[in-house]
């Protein structure tokens, strides 16, 4: 059985929640100031989000000793390291 | 700054009804930008994922709140689709032009079918008993009664999920198409986990393609900046007037949408110039 875990799921979705919603202010303001740069990043940082959500994922497990978890959170981390070395 | 209303208000349009149905808008960005607006389609795929992470990143909290997500499935599950993104990523500059959009093509025929084919949810399978990863959870349904489900048939379910990661990396979509029939097919998930988990796995899975897009510069701002926008109001404009159409009506015209689009992306794989964007 899974074990509650409402403390992370409460992190997890204010960090998403507000992340999407700076983001998509900096790429608002971006476009209509007419500086492109911010409107990069922005999506640079919609696009870091996700990982940012694993990373915290593989912290609590940590946290709470579950092994097993916890290695395949930073396999799926390894995963979107590895896809950016041997795609670029 | 015309190209920019109009694919914000695009984005805008596809997220909102596609949140009306519960599904991502995503899947119209593609074929709109390359069909109607003359979008090169590596271009449409790079701005699309952009929206499609922002959706998924966008809507989580809600799903997670009410504890419908499931964490821990959905880390193991997000290492098959993740590592079918990066499968995807290289694959990209193998596939020809008109293959990916025929592809694509398929992919919005399944989506119609899908769409007129109600999710229902399924019969639980007898369990085993063994659950080494502890995947099995529980969550309240609206009547305030605890729901405990198990998973089932993992190794099926991370070979699909896997296909869809691929999917997602090549066309540039959620790939919800593929994770439905896994999560309820193949896992036998309850609809609200099986939809609040494929959510949050959208996310990692596009940002393992999206991350290589943008460091090879494909991801072009003036494009994606919009749309990334209108795709995340669209959504939250979506959830809120749920109900105030009939639902069936608007299914019905998504999918006679769907289906042409279709039919345009075939004319695209036969390079007919309709298709502007296939250039």
């Amino acid at each position: 059985m899974t074990p509650p875990m409402t403390g992370l799921e409460k992190v997890l979705a204010r960090v998403l929640g507000v992340g999407t919603a700076l983001a998509s202010a900096l790429i608002g303001l971006g476009i209509v100031a007419g500086v492109p740069r911010l409107v990069t990043a922005g999506i640079a940082a919609i696009i870091a989000l996700p990982a940012i959500r694993v990373a915290i994922m593989l912290g609590a497990f940590v946290r709470a000793r579950d092994g097993r978890a916890a290695a395949i959170a930073l396999a799926v981390l390894a995963i979107l390291a590895l896809g950016v070395l041997v795609g670029r | 700054m015309i190209d920019t209303t109009i694919f914000f208000v695009v984005a805008l349009v596809a997220s909102a009804l596609g949140g009306m149905l519960g599904m991502a808008g995503g899947i119209f960005v593609v074929p709109v930008l390359t069909i109607f607006l003359g979008v090169p389609i590596r271009i449409a795929i790079g701005a699309s994922l952009v929206s499609v992470i922002a959706c998924s990143c966008a809507s989580a909290a809600p799903y997670l709140r009410a504890g419908l997500t499931n964490l821990r499935l959905a880390v193991v599950l997000e290492t098959a689709t993740a590592l079918g993104a990066v499968t995807g990523v290289l694959l990209t500059g193998a596939v020809p032009l008109p293959v990916l959009f025929a592809l694509f093509a398929a992919i919005l025929l399944i989506s119609a079918y899908q769409m007129r084919a109600r999710r229902v949810d399924v019969v639980a399978l007898p369990t085993t008993g063994r659950d080494p990863l502890r995947l099995a959870g529980r969550f309240r349904d609206p009547s305030g009664r605890e729901v405990t489900y198990h998973v089932h048939r993992l190794p099926l379910g991370l070979g699909l999920m896997y296909g869809a990661g691929l999917i997602s990396a090549l066309l540039g979509i959620g790939s919800g198409v593929l994770k439905i029939p896994a999560m309820d097919g193949a896992l036998r998930l309850p609809i609200k986990v099986s939809s609040a988990t494929s959510n949050l796995m959208i996310g990692v899975t596009a940002c393992a393609s999206t991350g290589v897009y943008f460091l090879r510069g494909d991801i072009v701002e003036a494009v994606a900046g919009p749309i990334a926008l209108g795709s995340v109001l669209g959504a939250l404009l979506g959830a809120r007037v749920l109900m105030a159409i009939s639902s069936e009506r608007i299914r019905l015209v998504f999918v006679l949408v769907l289906v042409a689009l279709a039919g345009f992306m075939v004319l695209g794989a036969a390079g007919i110039d309709v298709v502007r964007g296939a250039g």
